[in-house]
């Protein structure tokens, strides 16, 4: 017999949900699932003695053979206790090293990929923003927004291969942002992938929020 | 007498920060825009500082209008605009008891200019008690207005999402999926309730999507061991 049961029920039964966490016209159906369950899981399994006898003997036998035993102690995982002893400045030391790592690796910007939304690239009080625009008949493109005053020649796009992406990575400031992309210098185009808001023009803006957790457009 | 004495020195705490803020808005806008438009903007700009209001966005709002080539009365009207609305929702939020700074003002002008109503805004404000951000709540309530969701599913997906315990950054994920969930066919309404659903069934710590919901081409298969 086949049930399909909801899928919050099935999240009742892997344990991360309780029955008071489902919503009251499933707790009948939910209640159920745990009552076929228990009885499955609950039914006796009784083991002969001469069944345990005769495990216990191979288990025995094969601990005893010297070529498993040597093979044990080549791939078996086993635990080992490691003292250092060590002066309080090379641990200092080791700590600074690791945090400057850790500060490189976030501030690095990240490699070119497509799409038309803006990704947090970056830690610290401005965050990496990439803009990518289809736009394959455009001669240029560029960003203009609060982040530049509008102005757009500020921030030119550049083409990314030959397939009609242009793309550009800024660093902006945590906040809120709107903006919008300009292709030949005169035509004003929101983001595709943002919902917007109102320019007050008769037109749209894209927004991007920029927190110290990264960027998402709005 | 000594509340009249009280309000005039909260008034004066909160408006005092907001119209230090003013800059020369004159300066900043001379050449980008028409002189015209200069004069008009700084006299609004005076205007909403000596209310408390912020003036950045007005700025702004001006120097996006000659960027775009607007006509000079459109980009007054704009900057008219923007201002009423700013004043509408530090009122609406002064009034409600909330948070009254640049940000949180200018979050409310966004989501009244959306189509949320005086009362909602104070609903979402209050309802953003840290970690929440006023100001983020109501910005995204703004784009989920303006993606179509009724302002009543915005309200009550947002305060959803915020008393199950989600993250606040979860806050900016909402108008992207109800984004995909109208993809797949629902109205923006539906999609919203769905996601409302999600939120308050789904244990803190996970997205708040509807039940079985995955992003397009990442459906689960189905597991053998479950009944």
């Amino acid at each position: 017999m086949t049930e399909t049961f909801h899928s919050l029920v099935k999240r009742l039964l892997d344990g991360e949900l309780s029955l008071s966490d489902l919503p009251p016209e499933l707790r009948g159906e939910g209640a159920e699932a745990l009552r076929l369950l228990g009885a499955v899981d609950r039914a006796p399994v009784a083991l002969s003695a001469e069944f345990e006898t005769r495990v216990m003997a191979e288990v025995r036998r094969r601990a005893r053979s010297p070529i498993r035993r040597v093979w044990r102690g080549l791939v078996e995982p086993r635990d080992i206790e490691l003292r250092l002893r060590v002066r309080p400045w090379v641990v200092w030391g080791a700590a600074l090293a690791a945090a400057a790592a850790v500060a490189l690796l976030l501030t690095r910007p990240p490699q070119a990929s497509e799409g038309a939304r803006p990704m947090r690239v970056a830690a610290g009080d401005s965050v990496y923003v990439r803009f990518v625009l289809y736009a394959p008949t455009a001669r240029r493109v560029a960003v203009a927004g609060t982040f530049n005053q509008w102005d757009q020649t500020a921030s030119p796009l550049a083409r990314v291969g030959a397939g009609g992406v242009w793309a550009i990575t800024l660093a902006l400031p945590q906040g809120h942002h709107q903006y919008a992309f300009v292709v030949d210098g005169a035509q004003w185009v929101p983001d595709p992938a943002a919902p917007g808001v109102d320019d007050g023009f008769g037109r749209r803006n894209s927004m991007v929020a920029v927190t110290a957790r990264g960027a998402r457009i709005l | 007498m000594k509340q009249v004495v009280v309000t005039l020195a909260l008034t004066a705490l909160v408006a005092l920060p907001l119209a230090a803020q003013a800059p020369d808005v004159a300066a900043r806008l001379t050449g980008r825009v028409p002189p015209e438009v200069v004069s008009a903007v700084a006299g609004i700009a005076a205007s909403a500082a000596g209310r408390g209001l912020p003036v950045e966005p007005l700025v702004q709002k001006a120097i996006e209008g000659g960027a775009k080539g607007k006509p000079a009365d459109r980009v007054i009207a704009a900057v008219r605009a923007l201002s009423d609305q700013l004043a509408a929702a530090a009122d609406a939020l002064r009034s409600g008891g909330g948070r009254v700074d640049a940000d949180v003002v200018e979050g409310g002008a966004y989501a009244l200019g959306a189509g949320l109503g005086v009362k909602q805004v104070q609903q979402l404000a209050r309802a953003s008690h840290p970690p929440y951000d006023a100001a983020l709540t109501l910005r995204v309530a703004a784009t989920l207005a303006a993606l179509g969701v009724p302002p009543k599913n915005t309200v009550d997906l947002l305060e959803g999402v915020i008393s199950a315990g989600r993250s606040p950054s979860e806050l900016l994920d909402l108008p992207s999926e109800v984004q995909a969930g109208v993809a797949q066919g629902a109205t923006p309404a539906q999609a919203a309730q769905g996601l409302g659903r999600g939120a308050a069934h789904a244990p803190p710590g996970q997205p708040g999507r509807p039940p079985g919901w995955a992003p397009p081409g990442q459906q689960k298969p189905p597991n053998p061991h479950k009944p």
